[in-house]
């Protein structure tokens, strides 16, 4: 046990070299010629990280997915909330709110299209629609879960509604927030790239669609690899935050 | 008291319900009819696409690439998954990477896909499959993490054969972590199917999506969108059932 860890990064680089490894003798040996790997996609990672096109793509899919987190966490955290602190709103929201989120929401883009047309908007609508349910939906487990005590203790000084929700409601229920946060973020990459795809704006989606057509397929992997790269980005900076603002909660509930 | 409660809590829902098709209703009828369409106009659609026997031929189609997808990933990542969960060294190597792809926004290979393996019906199985393996391997070998190393000393120090082992430790302890792997498959394979009629050959449910979507056959969209919907609530729902079934079993929660 012991020496298995003390030797674990020589274990894991061992299994990356394996991987990547299997990966280059299996399309070398089996794959048309234009087929990605690894020595061919660090061979066009400079040209493609410097080229003007790319870094476009990749700006204009972030700001669409910041964009489109934003609104959704701003509108999911108060549905969410007004579904865990008011009963009445929960039972009216309930089964739109569980039944939308367990929609897989690619279905979602033609009708997206006929009413946002064949625009950027139509793009921030879907990341917005993907990531507002699992926000909403975390934040009303939240909102149900704040200790009673708290409550009490509150109405018993005569707090405000807007201390009840935003004082103890909201900051009770953080780390459920970033649950959903982070189920939101996965979410919300797909609905860019696949909305991306569906109405061929400018984006890392339509960069990897467009390259791959025209069979350049290393720029178009080192695409993926930037979106890859925003996931686990963005999944670090959450639990960074968790662990710095909130270091009494260890991981979330997923 | 517990039964008033209950008509309370029922008469709310009912409210929801007819609350929400009233809205549809009248927002349909008010809108462009290329735009929207009314709740009636579309349960009538839906009839019509029942009767004809296009809903069922077409829903058979996704359920069978449904299957075929998530069948093979079930198989292979399973087997795949509890040999890692043995075999520590490799899990050690693999699980950073397996970690990331899964991560990784899948969809994202499609073009890939598309352009090395064109049009053919297993290029569709490959994308759901892709879609479902990443899940149930990466919480199954979270599965084995967790299994805690003295369980399987004190096995080996009665002496317990590798059979034995496998029975009494390392299948109960990841396989309720494999059961979560199983319905966030569920989720996304749904996901696949779709984005896999949509942009590779057209078929099933997706192709019924675009081709309403492009003749402004708003009901029979609307009508689709809401199959589509009830088959996600349906899915999810066995996958949590299949879930709690285990994770109660373990006397484990959330």
């Amino acid at each position: 046990m012991k020496r298995i860890s003390s030797s674990t990064p020589l274990i894991k680089l061992a299994g990356g070299v394996l991987v990547l490894g299997a990966w280059e003798v299996v399309v070398r040996l089996f794959a048309p010629a234009y087929v990605a790997r690894p020595t061919s996609i660090v061979r066009a990672l400079p040209q493609a990280l410097s080229s003007a096109g790319m870094l476009a793509a990749a700006g204009a899919t972030l700001r669409a997915v910041v964009a489109g987190l934003l609104i959704a966490v701003v509108s999911g955290t108060l549905v969410g909330l007004a579904m865990g602190r008011i009963k009445a709103v929960d039972r009216l929201l309930k089964l739109y709110v569980n039944g939308l989120y367990a929609m897989p929401m690619v279905a979602i883009l033609p009708l997206i299209t006929i009413w946002f047309g064949y625009s950027s908007a139509a793009r921030l609508a879907t990341v917005v629609f993907a990531a507002f349910f699992p926000i909403a939906m975390n934040a009303s487990d939240g909102a149900r879960s704040v200790p009673a005590e708290y409550l009490e203790v509150a109405r018993a000084c005569r707090a405000r509604w807007t201390d009840v929700w935003f004082g103890i409601t909201l900051p009770s229920s953080l780390p459920y927030l970033l649950a959903g946060l982070r189920l939101a973020i996965g979410r919300a990459l797909v609905g860019a790239v696949v909305a991306e795809f569906f109405i061929s704006i400018d984006g890392l989606g339509y960069f990897i669609l467009f390259q791959s057509r025209t069979f350049h397929h290393d720029a178009a992997f080192v695409a993926v690899l930037l979106l890859a790269g925003f996931a686990v980005g963005m999944d670090a900076l959450i639990g960074w935050v968790t662990r710095r603002h909130l270091p009494w909660y260890r991981t979330a509930a997923a | 008291m517990n039964t008033e409660a209950r008509k309370v809590r029922w008469a709310t829902y009912a409210v929801s319900v007819l609350g929400g098709a009233a809205l549809w209703e009248l927002a349909g009828r008010r809108a462009n009819a290329a735009v929207a369409a009314p709740l009636s106009a579309t349960l009538l659609r839906l009839w019509e696409m029942i009767e004809t026997g296009e809903l069922s031929a077409s829903l058979g189609g996704s359920l069978a690439l449904f299957v075929a997808g998530f069948g093979i990933a079930l198989f292979t990542a399973l087997p795949f998954g509890l040999l890692l969960s043995r075999a520590r060294v490799l899990r050690v190597a693999l699980s950073d990477y397996i970690l990331l792809v899964n991560a990784m926004p899948m969809v994202a290979l499609i073009p890939f896909i598309l352009s090395i393996f064109g049009l053919e019906l297993g290029a569709k199985v490959l994308v759901v499959f892709l879609f479902c393996f990443f899940p149930i391997l990466y919480n199954t070998i979270e599965g084995a993490d967790s299994v805690r190393p003295e369980l399987i000393e004190v096995a080996r120090s009665y002496r317990s054969g590798e059979w034995a082992i496998w029975r009494d430790v390392m299948l109960p302890g990841t396989f309720p972590y494999a059961m979560t792997g199983v319905r966030q498959a569920i989720g996304r394979g749904l996901v696949g199917v779709v984005a896999a009629e949509f942009f590779l050959s057209a078929s099933g449910i997706g192709q019924v999506l675009m081709t309403s979507g492009r003749n402004f056959d708003t009901a029979g969209l609307l009508a689709t969108v809401l199959v589509i919907t009830f088959l996600g609530v349906a899915l999810m729902g066995l996958g949590r059932a299949l879930e709690n079934r285990f994770t109660a079993w373990r006397g484990l929660s959330g």
